[in-house]
């Protein structure tokens, strides 16, 4: 990739690319042009190797082809809490697809073509974050991206010693959208500052500016000409179906209710024991029947089969219990149920709700023997209901006083290594807990109270708790932030629920006698959840666990149908309208193009403007209509007919007429006329239709000899009826006495007889072209004194011209193949001479005289017989079109017979 | 007016006939744009919008071509007509003369597409004082011809969303129906090659 060696260019000594990318970075509706690097550094250079960052830069042009079209506009270390995920909701593969990447608050939206490498380097970014999620120990620090970002950052740094290089990148986030918070973030402290000046001295003000611009919501972007004019402005996405799915996300808020529903959540530790009691002591105490039920068990069975086959009759056991123990007051499904070992979880909703539940997955993680074995570890639920994402985890964690550290470390390890694999769609990343709105997180934690000078059991006992949970050792591991990071836990106003004597209330009377604890703990996470009631049920005796239950009412986002179509209609007018925008747009100031009177030979040419009034670039180009071959009639030449023009630019396109020898016999005979209509035709946009017109002078010059020889009066006199009349197959008024050869090529071979036969360089020099055109007026209006204006070339190039211009060949396009045939041999070419119609015989023997007679001076005019028969060959013999084409192979062959052909009755005598 | 539909989606064209000056231009903010003014220059070409509608379930992208309505233009813009799933015959219902030439248009219609859904649109229905065209003999001459009527107007916004809407429909029915029709025809052939024959329906 070209792109390599000047990111390259941009880093540190020490820091390696390891893939870069372009892409377009999507705010509201557009993209711009951006590329996103991803570092890594050395081993030797940071404490820590592996650690690796997103570079995203700025191009001061597209495509970039230097270093210094690179300026770095953020720096996203990626950490855990970086997301990069694929948006493949578009079901048409051959469109870009959405690249979302979050890290903490701010979320950047790329678009990327979907393709093999825009896979590669997701998968990337995707390995190196997994590389620092499982490293253990402290936190990596990124200090090696420092110098970056003060180079990036011209703004006053924010030097608050507390706050990590992370969340100084992200603070200073103003050219990126920083959209709404994204629900699913767990991590929301980073601080929004207001946007900043620009973010690189190097890079311009005009293309700040724009950056800021960005900031703006509305779709209405000031768009920048010079950006456009470097491919930098901003282009509609294409990706439209991931870009809605997105805008919608966005607009959550506009077309969802929050709805309370209340949600049931349970844990016990049941020692291995079967349901033996009823469980609606525990399940159906309170008055209302909740609309969501999540329980947990531990230690649902110690046998050994469960350990190693993963198969325990007690499973249905107690969730036949549980269906027997739940509100009767309401009907409920089960959502699912997920067991590892003895830890399980049913996770049941009232059956009405059920429609509105969706992406149900589950996961277990083993963090007991080996760190694997399921003994200990966590069993989650997730869901979607309605539009909220929940998670449900119940957890067994390490038991034993002393095994704090490792209960801290399962605690790690169930929130890292739960991963849910979403089955709706192979491309949507997995989920961990953290990704989700609400969670609720229980369990036998197993976090005992820490040795004090209090008599544990005497204090346990009482109703003085507060005393007693100082000591207690998740309290106290959450309030060092070491654990239950924003989780939040209700007040414990029940006794401590371990660890007692079966069947009954009374604390371990064991020989181990241990000491009571709070195990079984209940804390979640989310906005909108409200904690009515955390309490034990000590009734229930069969464990030396007692089982604890909260009831919760959680605001659940409920979309709002009605709203919801309005909102999705006007996002998708609103992209409707910004693709029209973006369509070619240019204005024409004419779209007849009228032309006056047209004389033969004498070109004209009028001009077009096309500017762009659009917002994007402009290719235009003048196209065929129906079946023609070209664009525009042969008499009609434009320039230029395909283009590029800027926006804010315009183009001039020359619109000429020229009726030449080639057209004007079509014009004469009334088979064309001065009358063409041109597309003009945008890429990718709307055609326009410009007309152009003017009225052909005709002229003797295209006539027919046919035609001439029928004609006495001046050719302009010739009333355009009998014109036609002439031209055509059968013409119906022919005068009785014709001339032998038309007039106006008597004039002009006269005229040369009587002025030029001593004259050098006939045919050879040329003439002058407002003489020509003085010559054929003159000719068309009648010979004054029988004395043609002009110098003799003139005359003799109005001559070739008129030769030239005859529809039909002295020699006629029917015969021309058998006089090409018959060079070898001079009778054979006399006779297709005489086989001529009458008046093209008589016009070939009358030049063939004339030739002969200029011949005869040749010690003055210095003409030779082979140069005159070379240029007349070509005039009177002419291919009929459909030769044309095929012929060019043998040029030199085909005008070599043509010359012989002429050649032998200029050498010879001959007689008709 | 032409309806050109785009899918992923669906796509659909639709092409706009009719004489200068009806308001076809007008008909066609209106709908794509949601906007109106009373002077708009001739469109002098072929000129289109895109609109994405949601019928049934289904998102349609509606392509609507709008061609030049002068004589002159005429043999140039039937060649327009090809890929076009509807065409709306617009008429002005405050001019006689342009429903007169209605005749003509579904006579060209008829002579370059084959399978077409045709709607007529008797637009500028919002001045009952300047109406000439009545709906009744509007409605006869439609039933003859077999084809819908719409009386609309660009300025006041009614009916528009409602004709393109029934557009929609109507093409969208007529695609299944011919997919239908191709399913069993060709349904031997296309049992293990599923996959190239959806994307042959999707880029039509």
């Amino acid at each position: 990739m070209e792109l390599y060696p000047y990111v390259q260019e941009k880093l540190h000594s020490g820091h390696k690319l390891t893939d870069v990318v372009e892409a377009g970075l999507v705010q509201e509706f557009v993209k711009t042009t951006r590329v996103i690097a991803l570092i890594e550094v050395a081993a030797s250079e940071a404490k820590r190797g592996g650690e690796q960052a997103l570079f995203i830069f700025q191009t001061a042009r597209v495509p970039v082809h230097s270093a210094i079209d690179l300026s770095i506009e953020q720096i996203l270390p990626i950490d855990t809490n970086l997301k990069c995920e694929i948006d493949t909701s578009s079901t048409d593969v051959d469109t870009d697809v959405l690249v979302n990447i979050t890290s903490g608050k701010l979320r950047i939206l790329f678009e990327m073509p979907f393709s093999q490498r825009t896979n590669a380097f997701v998968s990337e970014i995707l390995r190196a974050a997994e590389v620092i999620g499982k490293r253990r120990g402290p936190p990596p620090e990124f200090s090696w991206l420092l110098p970056y970002h003060q180079s990036c950052s011209n703004g006053p740094q924010e030097k608050d010693s507390a706050s990590t290089v992370s969340t100084l990148v992200a603070g200073d986030m103003d050219g990126l959208a920083t959209d709404a918070p994204s629900p699913g973030d767990v991590s929301v402290d980073v601080a929004q500052t207001p946007p900043s000046p620009s973010l690189d001295p190097t890079v311009s003000n005009a293309e700040s500016s724009s950056v800021h611009n960005d900031d703006d919501r509305s779709p209405e972007l000031g768009v920048n000409r010079h950006n456009i004019a470097t491919g930098l402005s901003p282009t509609p996405i294409a990706a439209r179906e991931s870009h809605i799915k997105h805008q919608m996300t966005l607009r959550e808020d506009a077309y969802t209710d929050i709805n309370d529903f209340t949600v049931f959540v349970g844990t016990w530790n049941v020692n291995g024991r079967s349901p033996v009691v009823g469980l609606a002591q525990w399940l159906s105490v309170d008055e209302e029947p909740p609309d969501v039920y999540g329980i947990g068990f531990q230690e649902l069975d110690l046998n050994t089969e469960a350990f190693l086959f993963n198969n325990s009759p007690k499973e249905q056991e107690w969730l036949n219990a549980v269906l027997n123990g739940i509100h009767p007051k309401a009907k409920y499904k089960k959502v699912r149920l997920v067991r590892l070992v003895g830890m399980m979880l049913i996770v049941l909703v009232q059956e009405k709700h059920l429609a509105y539940v969706r992406n149900v997955a589950v996961d277990t993680v083993g963090t007991g023997i080996m760190n694997k074995m399921g003994n200990k570890g966590a069993v989650s639920v997730r869901l979607d209901l309605h539009s909220t994402s929940i998670c449900f985890t119940n957890a067994h964690l390490a038991a034993h006083q002393e095994e704090l550290e490792r209960r801290n470390e399962d605690h790690d390890c169930i929130l890292q290594r739960t991963c849910f694999q979403m089955n709706m769609n192979v491309n949507t990343p997995p989920k961990s807990i953290k990704d989700h709105d609400h969670i609720f997180f229980i369990g036998d934690m197993n976090y005992r109270i820490n040795p004090c000078d209090l008599n544990i059991r005497e204090v346990a006992s009482s109703a003085d708790f507060k005393t007693l949970l100082e000591y207690d050792q998740l309290t106290q591991q959450k309030k060092q932030n070491r654990i239950f990071h924003k989780f939040k836990e209700g007040d414990i106003t029940f006794k401590p629920t371990f660890k007692y004597d079966v069947d009954s209330q009374e604390w371990d009377s064991s020989e181990k006698a241990r000491q009571p604890a709070w195990c079984d703990r209940i804390l979640w996470y989310g906005e909108g959840i409200a904690q009515h009631v955390y309490r034990s049920h000590q009734e229930l005796q069969i464990s030396d666990h007692k089982p604890v239950s909260a009831l919760f009412t959680s605001g659940i986002k409920v979309i709002d149908t009605r709203r919801y179509r309005r909102i999705y209609e006007e996002v998708m007018k609103k992209l409707d309208k910004l693709e029209n925008e973006f369509l070619p747009q240019v204005t024409i100031d004419i779209t007849e193009v009228i032309f006056g009177a047209i004389k033969f030979l004498q070109p004209q040419t009028k001009y077009l403007t096309i500017a762009n009034t659009g917002q994007v670039p402009v290719q235009f180009e003048f196209i065929k209509k129906l079946n023609d071959s070209n664009f525009c009639k042969p008499w009609l030449s434009v320039r230029p007919f395909m283009s590029f023009i800027m926006p804010g630019d315009k183009c001039d396109v020359s619109i000429e007429v020229l009726v030449d020898k080639q057209t004007a016999s079509l014009l004469n005979a009334m088979t064309d006329k001065l009358y063409d209509i041109l597309v003009l035709h945008l890429d990718g946009g709307k055609d326009l239709f410009i007309t152009v017109t003017g009225s052909y002078e005709r002229s003797c010059f295209g006539s027919s000899i046919n035609a001439l020889v029928h004609m006495s009066k001046p050719f302009k006199e010739v009333p355009v009826a009998k014109l036609i009349d002439l031209e055509s197959s059968y013409p119906k008024e022919l005068s009785e006495m014709p001339y032998a050869v038309p007039k106006e090529l008597w004039y002009l071979v006269n005229h040369l007889h009587s002025h030029a036969l001593q004259v050098k360089g006939l045919f050879v020099l040329r003439g002058v072209q407002k003489e020509i055109i003085e010559i054929r007026t003159s000719l068309d209006e009648g010979v004054p004194d029988d004395l043609l204006p002009g110098s003799v070339h003139s005359v003799a190039e109005a001559l070739l011209l008129f030769l030239e211009a005859l529809p039909e060949p002295v020699i006629p396009y029917t015969f021309y193949q058998a006089a090409l045939d018959a060079t070898p041999n001079f009778a054979l070419c006399k006779e297709i001479v005489s086989k001529l119609p009458d008046h093209h015989r008589t016009v070939f023997t009358y030049l063939m005289a004339f030739l002969k007679e200029l011949l005869n001076h040749l010690t003055h005019n210095e003409l030779d017989a082979k140069s005159l028969a070379l240029v007349f060959g070509s005039i009177l013999l002419r291919e009929p079109a459909s030769q044309a084409v095929d012929r060019r192979t043998s040029t030199q062959a085909v005008d070599r017979k043509k010359q012989i052909f002429i050649h032998h009755f200029l050498m010879n005598d001959y007689d008709y | 007016m032409k309806l050109k539909s785009l899918s992923l989606q669906k796509k659909v064209k639709v092409l706009a006939r009719m004489d200068a000056g009806v308001g076809k231009s007008s008909l066609l903010l209106r709908f794509a744009d949601n906007t109106f003014t009373g002077n708009y220059i001739t469109t002098i070409g072929v000129d289109f919008k895109i609109r994405t509608l949601e019928v049934d379930g289904e998102r349609v992208k509606l392509q609507i071509w709008d061609t030049a309505g002068q004589e002159r233009f005429r043999t140039i813009t039937s060649t327009y007509y090809r890929g076009t799933h509807g065409v709306i015959v617009v008429y002005d219902v405050t001019n006689g003369e342009s429903f007169a030439n209605v005749k003509r248009w579904l006579h060209e219609i008829d002579q370059n597409c084959e399978v077409v859904n045709r709607i007529l649109v008797g637009n500028k229905n919002d001045c009952p004082d300047r109406k000439v065209v009545l709906y009744e003999d509007a409605k006869r001459f439609a039933d003859q011809m077999n084809i819908s009527l719409f009386e609309t107007s660009a300025k006041d916004n009614l009916n528009v969303e409602e004709m393109f809407t029934v557009m929609t429909k109507m093409v969208l029915l007529t695609k299944k129906e011919q997919k239908d029709r191709q399913g069993e025809t060709n349904n031997p052939l296309r049992l293990h090659n599923n996959k190239t024959h959806k994307r042959k329906q999707k880029c039509c």
